[in-house]
């Protein structure tokens, strides 16, 4: 039996944009704090990152600010592997962006220290609050940019994607004819949509769900219903898709 | 489309799926069993399921992976 487990969202990491910026702290007396517990797989660098962040210890300044250094170096790279959502946007506007994001994420990691269990290295979990910081305002962008058309998101005709070709065979056509009779007859609104705009339009998740005021758990979850109802329906109706990974 | 293959990606839904947000707690950890050059799948299978499937959570994978891998574990002194 198909599962898909909605586990409740995190509350270590939190996505979107924050309109605080992250600026060098005021220095402070030192009072040195216990090292994290359970921080067998983090080394010495991770611990000595947590201790030396903390506000009062004498090296927090110059320990942010080679955090936020690094953390911007990351965003910046990660916004040039990502450049093909950001059509408009370069040199200084880019930087600037990857300024955004290093700031959020900084702030986001000196509010959680006490969340950071010493499970994985401390900069590959400061890495990920800068990655989700840039995927949030990549998405953002696109959106603002080029929101879905109606026609990515509306059934109202059926996509190239479905339509049969002069060389498919009867038993192909009678499959495509099956699968489009399904999308429109089996799948919820909800499900329709979110299946015609990622699966057949490739409308990027997030954006829909910035589209649709939602969130990418709740679009994916959509489309994982969506599919596997669509699959049932073609193996009801004698065109079963067995593939690797068939339900 | 063009073949049973291709319409198998179009309706994949794996058994097993551990969904979205089950991956952001763990994403650090998981990437660092990548790094270590073992296999994250036996730790966090839904996630490896979920991470062939979702383009969001790959993207975001891909993201971290790359960033641990070119700036690497920096030491704070």
């Amino acid at each position: 039996m198909l599962s898909f487990r909605s586990i409740p969202c995190d509350t270590t990491v939190c996505r979107g944009s924050s309109s605080r910026h992250w600026s060098r702290p005021a220095p402070s007396s030192y009072h040195p704090v216990v090292p994290v517990e359970r921080a067998a797989p983090a080394g010495r660098a991770s611990l000595r990152w947590v201790e030396q962040l903390r506000s009062d210890h004498p090296r927090n300044a110059e320990t942010a600010a080679k955090l936020h250094d690094v953390l911007h170096r990351a965003a910046l790279h990660e916004l040039h592997r990502r450049r093909g959502q950001l059509a408009g946007l370069s040199g200084p506007e880019l930087d600037d962006v990857a300024q955004q994001c290093a700031d959020d994420a900084m702030m986001k990691i000196l509010g959680r220290l006490d969340d950071f269990e010493g499970l994985s290295r401390f900069t590959t979990w400061a890495y990920k609050f800068v990655i989700f910081e840039v995927s949030s305002k990549v998405a953002r962008h696109a959106w603002q940019r080029h929101p879905p058309s109606a026609g990515d998101l509306t059934w109202d005709q059926v996509p190239d994607a479905l339509a049969p070709r002069p060389a498919d065979q009867a038993e192909r056509r009678e499959q495509l004819a099956t699968l489009t009779d399904a999308i429109e007859a089996d799948l919820t609104p909800r499900q329709r949509e979110v299946f015609v705009a990622i699966a057949l339009n490739d409308v990027p998740i997030d954006v829909l769900a910035l589209q649709l005021d939602s969130n990418r758990n709740a679009i994916y979850k959509n489309l994982f219903d969506a599919r596997r109802k669509l699959r049932a329906s073609l193996a009801a109706a004698g065109h079963p898709i067995e593939g690797e990974e068939a339900a | 489309m063009t073949d049973l293959h291709e319409l198998d990606e179009l309706l994949r839904a794996q058994e097993g799926d551990a969904g979205c947000d089950a991956g952001i707690p763990i994403m650090d950890q998981y990437v660092d069993i990548e790094l270590r050059g073992e296999d994250p799948s036996e730790r966090f299978p839904g996630t490896a399921i979920h991470l062939r499937v979702c383009p969001g959570c790959r993207a975001d994978h891909d993201g971290v992976l790359e960033a641990a891998r070119r700036f690497g574990e920096l030491d704070p002194e």
